[in-house]
């Protein structure tokens, strides 16, 4: 294969397994969410605020996926 | 996305600077300095409703500052608030019709669409919980209890060092630039319609991002300067 092809490739394997984690993450996060508002329902303002950080945090790890993704890309 | 090179030389060294990046950077100071003057002229016991508006804000970051920073946290809050307050300005303006100013190269967005501007505030935290630490705990900042594991752990957060600012500056610039680059996508699908709620969920992000930044800023300087635990 060409190294264009190579580079495409990677970037695309790249950002899939830099998904995966982040979803896993996010994923995790929404279910500690659910579990405290179901078990308290007057935190659920407080927890979402949380929530949001945490989901942002997570979220960042498939940014870097993407960043070096797109990195692969501009070769 | 693409950025305006601009090359000179001082004293025989080659200096690249990013100029649309400058100018929109100069645009959001401007912006917070207006606001910062307007905001502090006419101050009343009874506020009127810009003044109320910003004491809220300032009860936000004292009401953050407490809860992350238990003690002695009043002198950090210039820092803290100013970061959240540009991030916040130049993530949103991201969302401005910037662009159909045309340069000769590149386009007006966000300033922090661009690496090298996230990385140098990334910087300023470094070196700020760094100054913190050893202000508040002068040599022992670098030195902690005598044993094997501290060994290990000198390592780690010599690790640390670089990795902090790293992830700051990567986290900040990699959420603005994906969203450019999802709006560009949705534009090629479908111009004026598809863009709309990525352009919303934007204005989501440019709020999480300007309060994570903080959070982290708060947190690292609350574990140099901060109370033993």
């Amino acid at each position: 294969m060409e190294n264009l092809q190579l580079a495409q490739l990677g970037a695309g394997i790249a950002i899939g397994f830099g998904a995966i984690g982040a979803g896993l993450g996010i994923g995790i996060a929404t279910k500690g969410l659910m579990d405290a508002v179901s078990r308290q329902p007057e935190v659920a303002g407080k927890a979402f605020g949380f929530f949001l950080l945490g989901a942002a945090l997570a979220e960042a790890c498939a940014l870097y996926a993407f960043v070096v993704a797109f990195m692969l890309l501009g070769k | 996305m693409e950025h305006w090179l601009y090359t000179f030389n001082i004293l025989g060294h080659s200096l690249t600077v990013n100029l649309d990046t400058i100018f929109t950077m100069w645009f959001a100071m401007i912006c917070l300095i207006i606001f910062a003057f307007v905001a502090t002229r006419n101050l009343s016991v009874v506020p009127s409703p810009l003044q109320a508006f910003c004491e809220k804000l300032m009860g936000f970051f004292q009401g953050t500052m407490d809860t992350m920073m238990p003690s002695e946290n009043r002198q950090h809050i210039p820092l803290v608030a100013s970061l959240f307050l540009f991030i916040l300005f130049a993530n949103l303006m991201g969302q401005l019709p910037l662009r159909i100013i045309h340069l000769k190269e590149g386009e007006l967005a966000s300033p922090t669409n661009d690496i090298n501007m996230t990385a140098a505030m990334a910087v300023v935290v470094l070196v700020y919980y760094v100054a913190a630490g050893i202000k508040k705990k002068g040599v022992k900042f670098f030195l902690h209890d005598f044993s094997f594991v501290s060994i290990v752990m000198a390592l780690v957060e010599l690790l640390e060092m670089v990795t902090r600012p790293l992830s700051l500056a990567i986290r900040l610039f990699a959420n603005v630039f994906a969203g450019e680059i999802l709006v560009s996508i949705a534009l090629a699908a479908s111009a004026y319609f598809a863009p709309l709620p990525v352009m919303l969920f934007e204005i989501l992000v440019a709020f999480i991002q300007a309060t994570v930044f903080m959070m982290l800023t708060i947190a690292y300087v609350s574990s140099a300067a901060g109370e033993e635990h």
